[in-house]
C-alpha cells in the first residue's frame, strides 16, 4: 500500500497532465471554431463576388482569361515582344499578382461590406483579412485552368518540378494575407484615395518582370527589381510551369521577407484599430 | 452577472467630423475627442431586466455594443457571466444580399454555435423567424419587422442568458413583440439578464424592473422603473 507521501507526487502529475489536456482540448475548440467561423464569411464573402444566378460559374471560370487577355493582346500584337511561350509567361506573372491585388482590393471593402455583423455582434475580427484571401483564392482556382490551358497551347509538358507548386502557392497565399491586413487598415484611413491605393499597389506589376521574364529586362535593373517581393513569385511561377525547373531560393526568400515584414508592421496595428471598426463604419 | 465599472467609450473625430480610429487620429494629427459614455458604472444581478432611457444620443445604444463586446471600452471594464445575445439594430446583423438561410449560417457561427450546429438548427431558425418562403429570399427583400424576426430567431438558437435589445421590439408586429416579450421573460425567469434600450417605455415597463438613465454618456439615475422614469420624462417635458 502507497503512503501519502508517495501518493503526492502521482496526484500532482496527474493533474498536471489532466491540465495540459484541458488546455489542448480547449485550443483544439478555439481552432474548430475560428475554422467554422473562417469559412461561413468566405462564404459570405464569395456569394457577394460571385452572386447566385446561372452566370456565377461562368464569371468565376472566365475572370481570370479576361485579366491575362488583356495583357496578352498588349504582348503579343501591339508590342510585339519575342520570347518563349509568351502567354504561358504572362499567365504565370498576372496570376500570382491577382492573387495579391485582388485580396487587398477585397480586404479594403471588407468592413463596409460586413458592416451590419461589425454593429451587432462581437466576432474574431482578426480573421477578415485571412478570410479576403481565402475568397480570392477560389478565383485561384480558376486560374490553374487557365496555367494548364496554355501549357497545353504551347506544348509545354510538366516536369517533377511541378510539385513545387504548393510551396510556391503558399507563399503567394501568406502574401496575400499579409498584404490583406493592410489593406483593411488603408481602406479605413485612406477611404477617399482606395482607388489610388489599388492604382499604386498595381504599379508592382509594371515594377517587376511581369510583361516580360526577369532574363529578358537590363542586367542594370535586375538586382532592382528582384526586391519587388512580386518579382520571386512571378518567377518561381515561370520556373515550374514554364521551364520546368526548381524555383531559386531568392524567389521564394524575398516575398517571405515581404510577408514578415508586413506582418510585423500591420498586424499589431491592426489588432489595436480592429476594437475600433465599429465606430468608423 | 453584468457589470460596468468606470466604462468610457472615445470617439475621435477628424476636421471634417467625421469618426475616425485612433490610428487614423494620429496619423492626421488634427481632430477633436468626445467621450461617448464616461465613467458609467452599474450591476445587473440574476434575473434583472434593465431598460436604458434616455434622449436620442444619450449614449444606450454605445453602452448595449460595449455590453455585447462590439465596442472595447476605451477607460474601465465590464464583466458579463453568461451567454450573450444580441439584436442590436433592425437589420440585426443580417447581410442584405444574402438569403435569410444563408445568413441565419453565418450568424448562427458568428454568435458561437458550430457550423454543423449552425446547419441543424436552420429548420429550428425558419419555423420560429415565421418566415416560411421568405427564409429562401435576400434579405434585401425583406421588411423591417422581418429582418428583427429572423435576428432574433438566430440570437436565440444560442441559449442566451443576457439578452440585449436595441429599439428592436419597436420594429415588430404585435403577434411577435408577444413572442419577444414572452422569450424575455423565460430568460429572465431562468435566472438570465435582459437588457433593452428604446422609447417604447411601456413596452420596456413590461420587462424591466429596473432603469438606467443616461445623459449625454453618464448615469443620471438609477433604480426601479417606476420611480426613474417618471424623473427622465419630466425632465424631458422641463426642458421641452
Amino acid at each position: 500500500m502507497q503512503t501519502e507521501q508517495e501518493l503526492r507526487p502521482t496526484a500532482a502529475r496527474t493533474s498536471a497532465s489532466d491540465g495540459r489536456r484541458a488546455s489542448v482540448r480547449r485550443a483544439l475548440r478555439s481552432l474548430r471554431s475560428w475554422c467554422d467561423l473562417l469559412l461561413a464569411l468566405t462564404e459570405s464573402d464569395l456569394r457577394f463576388r460571385y452572386g447566385r444566378g446561372p452566370w456565377r460559374f461562368i464569371r468565376w471560370l472566365f475572370e481570370p482569361v479576361a485579366l491575362v487577355g488583356v495583357y496578352l493582346v498588349l504582348v503579343s500584337f501591339v508590342l510585339d515582344r519575342p520570347g518563349r511561350a509568351v502567354g504561358l509567361s504572362l499567365t504565370c506573372a498576372v496570376v500570382p499578382f491577382q492573387l495579391v491585388m485582388l485580396t487587398i482590393g477585397n480586404a479594403m471593402s471588407a468592413l463596409d461590406l460586413r458592416r451590419p455583423i461589425i454593429l451587432n455582434m462581437a466576432f474574431k475580427r482578426m480573421l477578415m483579412p485571412i478570410s479576403s484571401a481565402l475568397t480570392e483564392s477560389t478565383g485561384f482556382g480558376a486560374s490553374l485552368f487557365l496555367i494548364v490551358a496554355m501549357m497545353a497551347i504551347y506544348r509545354i509538358a510538366p516536369t517533377w518540378n511541378v510539385l513545387w507548386f504548393p510551396l510556391v502557392f503558399l507563399v503567394n497565399l501568406l502574401l496575400a494575407i499579409a498584404a490583406a491586413y493592410a489593406g483593411i487598415l488603408l481602406g479605413i484611413w485612406l477611404r477617399e484615395l482606395r482607388a489610388f491605393v489599388v492604382s499604386f499597389i498595381r504599379i508592382l506589376f509594371f515594377l517587376g518582370p511581369g510583361l516580360v521574364p526577369l532574363a529578358q529586362t537590363s542586367a542594370d535593373v535586375q538586382t532592382l527589381l528582384r526586391l519587388n517581393p512580386m518579382t520571386g513569385l512571378f518567377e518561381a511561377y515561370r520556373d515550374v510551369f514554364l521551364y520546368g525547373d526548381r524555383p531559386a531560393a531568392w524567389e521564394l526568400l524575398i516575398p517571405l521577407a515581404a510577408t514578415a515584414l508586413l506582418l510585423l508592421i500591420f498586424v499589431p496595428i491592426y489588432r489595436s484599430e480592429q476594437r475600433q471598426f465599429a465606430k468608423v463604419i | 452577472m453584468v457589470a460596468a465599472d468606470g466604462v468610457g467609450v472615445r470617439f475621435f473625430f477628424n476636421r471634417h467630423l467625421r469618426v475616425v480610429t485612433s490610428g487614423e487620429a494620429r496619423l492626421r494629427g488634427r481632430g477633436t475627442v468626445t467621450w461617448g459614455l464616461r465613467d458609467v458604472s452599474f450591476s445587473i444581478g440574476r434575473g434583472e431586466g434593465t431598460a436604458l432611457i434616455g434622449r436620442s444620443g444619450s449614449g444606450k445604444t454605445t453602452l448595449l455594443r460595449v455590453l455585447a463586446g462590439v465596442f472595447a471600452p476605451d477607460q474601465g471594464r465590464v464583466e458579463l457571466d453568461g451567454r450573450v445575445a444580441s439584436v442590436l439594430s433592425v437589420d440585426a446583423g443580417l447581410l442584405a444580399l444574402l438569403t435569410g438561410r444563408e445568413n441565419a449560417v453565418l450568424l448562427g457561427v458568428i454568435a458561437g454555435l458550430s457550423r454543423q450546429e449552425a446547419i441543424r438548427s436552420l429548420e429550428n431558425v425558419k419555423a420560429r423567424s415565421g418566415l416560411d418562403e421568405a427564409f429562401e429570399r435576400p434579405v434585401l427583400t425583406y421588411s423591417q419587422g422581418m429582418k428583427a424576426r429572423l435576428g432574433f430567431a438566430v440570437a436565440e438558437e444560442t441559449n442566451p442568458e443576457i439578452l440585449l435589445l436595441d429599439e428592436v421590439h419597436e420594429a415588430l408586429d404585435h403577434e411577435f413583440r408577444d413572442f419577444l416579450h414572452q422569450r424575455a421573460m423565460e430568460i429572465l425567469d431562468s435566472g438570465g439578464v435582459v437588457i433593452a434600450a428604446g422609447h417604447d417605455h411601456p413596452m420596456l415597463a413590461r420587462l424591466c424592473t429596473r432603469a438606467l438613465w443616461l445623459e449625454d454618456g453618464q448615469v443620471r439615475e438609477e433604480g426601479r422603473f417606476e420611480s426613474v422614469q417618471p424623473h427622465y420624462l419630466e425632465a424631458v417635458h422641463v426642458h421641452d
